[in-house]
């Protein structure tokens, strides 16, 4: 089924090092669209990855930095990133050789059509 | 907050639900309003009520559900402005409870499913054999609600 963030997720699915993406509804913390090709609950990481983006929006704000734009999560094995706008939160999941710069540029890009 | 149960399994997969989810309120009763455990509520009069709504909810909506896809429905989510509420059944050896919980801004569906999954999973393995039809039919209902009410509330 094609949604209007299809093409987007396509784009980003693209990259070499990107396991998974996904467009996530940041107050409920549930997919609207995804590709994945990694081993976990996309549920699961969608809900959990959704309530950090919103914890971080939210602490960027108290600390006087405005909105949060970027967050990147750095871990042993993996790296995830996410961007948001609106009620929506576009989630990437890579490994730690991905062109991060490369990914960000486009993640961003794509934040346009996110509302 | 404050965790009272009626029965002890209740205890531990209830405050997991209840600390890892960021519900406000929740509730666990038997499909027939008896209460199980609960947080959230400070008077028993509202914890009556909740169980009462919460257990008629589910009793609507399972009849629907057999009316129009001759099942019924499942979990029940309803989103208001501040506050949401989430009804889902919690199978057990011999029948199903039922858990009632709000959540707010701190939490979100996605996660309040997820961990969910986890309360049912727990709770499957730690209650023990439920005698539903006997609870739910009793001559005695109103005896057995108040002695759940008394142990969690502390009267009688």
């Amino acid at each position: 089924m094609s949604t209007p963030f299809s093409g987007i997720l396509a784009g980003l699915i693209r990259h070499r090092g990107v396991k998974g993406c996904l467009v996530v509804g940041e107050r409920d913390g549930l997919i609207v669209d995804s590709t994945v090709q990694f081993g976990v609950n996309p549920q699961t990481f969608a809900a959990l990855t959704a309530s950090l983006f919103r914890k971080a929006r939210r602490a960027a704000q108290a600390a006087g930095f405005g909105d949060a734009t970027f967050v990147q999560l750095e871990a042993e094995q993996g790296r995830v990133c996410a961007v948001g706008r609106g009620d929506l939160v576009l989630v990437v999941v890579a490994e730690p050789r991905v062109n991060l710069g490369l990914v960000r540029v486009d993640m961003l890009k794509a934040t346009e059509a996110l509302s | 907050m404050k965790l009272q149960v009626a029965a002890d399994w209740v205890e531990a997969p209830l405050k997991a639900f209840v600390d890892d989810a960021r519900a406000e309120i929740a509730v666990l009763m038997h499909p027939s309003g008896q209460v199980l455990g609960q947080t959230g509520f400070t008077r028993s009069v509202d914890v009556q009520t909740a169980c009462a709504l919460g257990a008629a909810i589910y009793a609507s909506a399972g009849e629907l559900g057999r009316q129009m896809q001759g099942k019924p429905f499942g979990v029940m989510h309803y989103a208001g402005q501040e506050k949401q509420i989430f009804l889902a059944p919690v199978p057990i050896e011999g029948g199903t409870l039922l858990l009632l919980s709000v959540f707010g801004e701190e939490s979100s569906l996605g996660l309040v499913q997820l961990f969910f999954q986890d309360f049912q999973r727990a709770a499957a393995r730690v209650a023990p054999q439920w005698k539903g039809a006997e609870t739910a039919l009793a001559g005695d209902f109103e005896a057995e609600l108040n002695k759940n009410l008394a142990a969690m509330f502390g009267r009688g």
